[in-house]
């Protein structure tokens, strides 16, 4: 695969290739390919309704691709190939295997409203991947600390802010110790007031070198904290390379105008 | 004038009720043997029938909606006499020897199957009311399905359904009341044998309406207790 703008030379953390999908006749993705490595920031951008969030969801299988490949950690996600070469849907139990080691954030946060902020957090390490309670409590806590809301452990989720609820999200999703996070437009339904304490989370995790790949309207942040930024139209990639590069200097005539109305 | 307003006091004249509790109130016991009994076969059936309603396959889906509709839709005092009579013929006819049912068997059958609808009905609206993100949550840091229905998707569910089942339950043990009609020995049972014996019946029908008020009334303020701190928590 070619190196379009790359600067990390780190290890493929997620390949896609050729991806198609399809909801009903509707074509969203029309054959989207991407490598990110170790330790890379990769931004979506796109209108709404260009495929971005869908490519995000195909990377942990949340949606199931029609046809092309997705690569994890070098795994094969949601297909795998039988003894005579041929391709088959993958077991359940591999997929949840490597949904482990993909952390995702959503817009809507989606934390369990039956369970305190800790408990939130200790829910998947403990019963999924096992780990010794005492460690994952003690991690637990760090990660509350890193985002934050120490304060907050005891509290259900209700009596949170959207903000830190957001926080919460990013602690559950990075107590598996992921491999790699997605974050699909988690800021797009937080207040104004509350975007920038999670853009400050996910700045912090970007510079500490967390391989990232973020769905999101927030121009100023992709510009400052990506290393590569894609933009997809349409379901297909329209422009591709550094933050300079396609957002300050856009060369295709689609993306020169929807930067344009989101820069002025 | 005097005399009927005399005749009338006399009705609620609960004395009679306590002269005879010793013939009415074992059939008391017989009204939460038959509820306790009917609540286990209507909980089963409509989780049985709430997991085909959810089914991904349309047949299964079809089956468990055919279902419900048709145990919520016929009358409770018509399926406990149907259950009584007529599959024991079938029975009868198909095995080639006498087959009846016992009356409290077909009770419980009866109401389990009427309320079983009921059920259903809550069961499946309280796993649909946990939002799809939360399940999707769970899912996208490796949970199995089985995983994310226990701890994700049920605890949310009861917390959703609980008012619901509990008013369910205390209809349900309204209902038991209906089981004297096939003769299973319950409070109105005896209460219409005295009667009958006596030809008083008037003040133990009272007695058995404060009775019967007093249980429900009492269950129903205690599921009351019992389900809001609960609810709360989820908020």
């Amino acid at each position: 695969m070619s190196e379009v703008g790359v600067t990390s030379t780190g290890r493929v953390v997620v390949k896609v290739v050729d991806l198609h999908k399809y909801f009903g006749s509707l074509e969203v993705l029309k054959g989207v390919s991407l490598e990110v490595h170790q330790g890379d920031v990769l931004t979506l951008l796109g209108a709404s309704g260009s495929g971005k969030t869908t490519l995000l969801r195909c990377i942990n299988h949340l949606e199931q691709p029609n046809s092309g490949e997705i690569w994890v950690d070098a795994r094969p996600m949601g297909f795998r190939i039988d003894a005579a070469g041929r391709r088959r849907r993958a077991r359940e139990a591999d997929v949840n295997a490597l949904r482990m080691d993909i952390g995702m954030v959503f817009q809507q946060f989606n934390l369990w409203p039956h369970m305190t902020v800790l408990e939130n957090i200790v829910e998947a390490p403990l019963r999924v991947r096992r780990w010794p309670r005492r460690d994952v409590h003690e991690r637990a806590m760090a990660l509350l600390e890193k985002v934050g809301l120490v304060d907050k452990k005891d509290q259900y989720p209700s009596r949170l802010s959207g903000g830190q609820q957001q926080r919460v999200a990013i602690a559950r999703a990075l107590a598996m110790q992921p491999k790699v996070m997605l974050f699909d437009e988690p800021t797009s339904s937080l207040d104004p007031e509350l975007i920038g304490e999670v853009l400050g989370v996910m700045r912090a995790l970007a510079e500490e070198g967390t391989t990232m790949i973020v769905v999101t309207h927030e121009i100023g942040f992709a510009r400052e904290v990506s290393d590569r930024v894609i933009f997809l139209h349409n379901g297909l990639i329209e422009a591709q390379g550094t933050p300079e590069e396609v957002i300050l200097n856009p060369t295709s005539e689609r993306s020169r105008q929807f930067f344009s109305k989101i820069l002025h | 004038m005097l005399e009927n307003l005399q005749q009338s006091l006399e009705a609620f004249d609960l004395a009679l009720f306590w002269e005879y509790r010793a013939v009415l109130l074992p059939g008391l016991l017989y009204n939460f043997y038959v509820f306790f009994l009917t609540v286990g076969v209507a909980v089963g059936l409509g989780l049985v029938a709430a997991t085909l309603r959810l089914s991904s396959n349309v047949v299964l889906r079809w089956i468990g909606t055919g279902y419900a509709e048709l145990c919520r839709n016929t009358p409770e005092y018509i399926t406990l006499i149907w259950i009584f009579y007529v599959p024991p013929l079938l029975l009868s006819a198909a095995l080639d020897r006498n087959v009846s049912f016992s009356p409290l068997l077909a009770a419980v059958i009866a109401l389990g199957l009427a309320s079983s609808g009921y059920f259903t009905e809550t069961f499946r609206a309280g796993i649909s009311s946990v939002p799809r993100g939360h399940i999707e949550a769970a899912r996208a840091l490796g949970m199995s399905r089985s995983l994310t229905m226990w701890r994700i998707v049920l605890p949310q569910a009861v917390r959703h359904m609980l008012p619901e089942a509990m008013n369910q339950m205390v209809s349900l043990f309204k209902s038991t009341t209906l089981v004297s009609l096939i003769a299973v020995p319950d409070l109105l049972y005896q209460v219409s044998l005295v009667s009958n014996a006596t030809s008083k019946g008037l003040p133990l029908y009272s007695g058995a309406a404060l009775v019967y008020f007093l249980i429900i009334f009492g269950f129903a303020t205690l599921a009351q207790r019992f389900s809001d701190p609960w609810r709360q928590r989820s908020r």
